[in-house]
């Protein structure tokens, strides 16, 4: 069973298992419903064939299984490498049209913008680089070194952009997961590429200000639509969307003007190395210059707690000058001193914890199984204090900003994964 | 003097953006036969939701002539003639409100149906992860199952 609001959604997942599965369908929504409303989705009507609900499900349990049934239905999609000639202007309407774009102009990829493209990486056209699916069920779609040349086209990129969206196609990621959430992306690179591609780490690093911090990450964008198989209202289901989605947050970080490790070097990585990281989480929160009231670190205590905790992540993005006060006058030496001491002080009521909707869905199975500290914390009382950032490790903090402000933003994002960029030159 | 200056420079203006028009207009029209479509490529595997093959058996290549492994699908399990003296496991996925909707399903059941065995069920850990343990006690107690609610 499935809301009906997911009716087409779950008929094409069957058919992507090959299974054919008897479906009926309560009306939409289940979640929050009192009672007596259940009672009449019970009583009442399929919305999507009509027909009354528990009939069907008795039915689906006892008719016999049909001829059709037993067989099920293939046919082969087309999906040749050239579209059809036609006019620059009504290709760009079957671009657009067909759901291949973000809805901005694109630059029609034609095979001598592609191969100038792929002068970027020494890599041949038809090597396979991933395959990307935006939904967990269906399977993901392939596409080659030739096939991330054309998206970067489309973006607007040059050759030398190429490894760096290369990079980020390695990693099979997409940048809107489907959820009905509407997940947020974040793309932070290290290392000497960002120089060379004039990427911004400074003033308005994440604002639209910057030819390569936009087109790369909007390169991720017109990837995970066309190589994740995102159909608005079929495999898409983002009940608000996101608006980080036109472009990711994509931004270098400023280790120039950081106190501390590049991010990627956290994760093992050599200070020469080009690397490309990947974040997911949901909200920004920005610090509208607090440190003149309260020290930063203890103003980050009381933004933390705004989120649910979820598996105790946090990316902080500082300026450079608040990454200087922290360590010059609150002694955080590192950056991992830092989430260490915020794991420790960020303290909430258990209740408020355990009644997120998030942690009810992903954190409440791990209490059930025994896990600790999830399956402590469930059996305290709701006004009991628990530390939620319970791993240090999970509190991620990258530097970026031009230092007119000691501003920074506190996001729920957690890391995902690094790839290299030198790897695809 | 300056009038006719004035009249010439209206006279060049004029033509310069007519010919541009024009020139755009010509590139418009053009067309282009070599535009590569951006969209990934179907992996052909067993899951894949974007490769179907008619008639699964017999066909070894698809469209573009890439091999198509030997695929085979699923068929759904006997139907039950009756409910009656059967039992029915109901299986929450973990959506929330899931739980409560099958929780009134069974309601119904020990209504309607008295004969009918429900058992009420979590699927252990979130909605995506798999619980053999739950399918095999399943096979071993119950004739069918109810799923869901997905959304």
């Amino acid at each position: 069973m499935t809301s009906a609001r997911f009716a087409d959604y779950m008929k094409q997942d069957l058919q992507t298992f090959g299974m054919p599965l008897r479906l009926s369908f309560p009306p939409y929504p289940v979640v929050g419903m009192p009672v007596s409303v259940l009672q009449q989705y019970i009583e009442g009507n399929d919305p999507v064939t009509g027909k009354p609900l528990m009939q069907e499900v008795i039915d689906a349990l006892t008719k016999p299984v049909t001829e059709e049934e037993k067989k099920g239905e293939f046919r082969i999609v087309s999906r040749p490498r050239l579209i059809k000639p036609d006019t620059e202007d009504n290709l760009r309407r079957l671009f657009l049209e067909n759901g291949w774009t973000d809805g901005l102009p694109v630059i029609l990829p034609t095979e001598e913008r592609v191969a100038e493209m792929l002068k970027g990486t020494s890599h041949k056209p038809d090597e396979v680089v991933g395959e990307m699916s935006i939904t967990d069920s269906e399977a993901g779609l392939e596409y080659t070194v030739e096939k991330v040349a054309a998206i970067a086209v489309m973006a607007g990129a040059r050759p030398e952009h190429l490894p760096v969206i290369l990079a980020i196609a390695s990693t099979n990621e997409t940048a809107f997961p489907s959820s009905t959430t509407s997940f947020g992306r974040m793309i932070v690179v290290n290392g000497p590429i960002r120089k060379e591609l004039g990427m911004n780490s400074g003033v308005g690093a994440l604002s639209p200000l910057n030819m390569t911090n936009s087109i790369i990450g909007r390169a991720w964008t017109l990837m995970t639509i066309n190589f994740g198989n995102t159909r608005v209202g079929e495999t898409f289901l983002g009940s608000q969307g996101n608006n980080l989605n036109y472009n990711n947050m994509c931004v270098a970080e400023n280790e120039e003007r950081s106190v501390w490790d590049p991010f990627h070097v956290q994760k093992g990585y050599k200070p020469g190395e080009s690397i490309v990281s990947l974040f997911r989480g949901w909200s920004v929160l920005n610090s509208m210059g607090a440190t003149n009231q309260r020290p930063a670190h203890e103003e980050t205590v009381i933004l933390l707690k705004a989120f649910c905790a979820l598996l105790s992540a946090a990316t902080l993005i500082l300026d450079p000058l608040v990454a200087k006060n922290l360590k010059e006058m609150q002694c955080f030496d590192t950056k991992e001193k830092y989430s260490q001491w915020l794991s420790e002080n960020v303290k909430i009521p258990a209740g408020q914890y355990w009644k997120a909707d998030l942690i009810y869905a992903f954190v409440l199975p791990l209490a059930q199984q025994g896990i600790e500290p999830y399956a402590t914390w469930y059996k305290l009382p709701d006004d009991a204090l628990i530390t939620p950032y319970n791993d240090p490790r999970n509190i991620n903090i990258v530097v970026v900003g031009g230092e007119t402000n000691a501003l920074w933003k506190t996001t729920d994002f957690h890391y995902t994964t690094s790839a290299s960029i030198d790897k695809w030159r | 003097m300056d009038y006719i200056a004035e009249y010439w420079n209206e006279v060049i203006y004029k033509y310069y953006w007519i010919r541009r028009i024009d020139m755009a207009k010509k590139r418009s029209k053009k067309v282009l036969d070599s535009v590569l479509n951006p969209q990934g490529l179907p992996t052909h595997g067993a899951k894949s939701s974007s490769i179907y093959l008619k008639e699964a058996a017999g066909v070894t290549s698809d469209q573009q002539g890439q091999p198509i492994p030997e695929i085979k699908p699923f068929t759904i399990a006997p139907r039950l003639n009756t409910l009656d003296g059967r039992t029915v496991y109901l299986v929450d996925i973990g959506f929330g409100g899931g739980y409560e909707f099958l929780k009134e399903m069974q309601g119904w059941f020990s209504k309607k149906m008295p004969g009918v065995k429900t058992v009420l069920k979590r699927k252990a850990g979130n909605m995506f992860m798999d619980d053999p343990d739950l399918w095999a006690e399943i096979k071993e107690k119950g004739a069918a199952v109810v799923l869901g609610v997905g959304g």
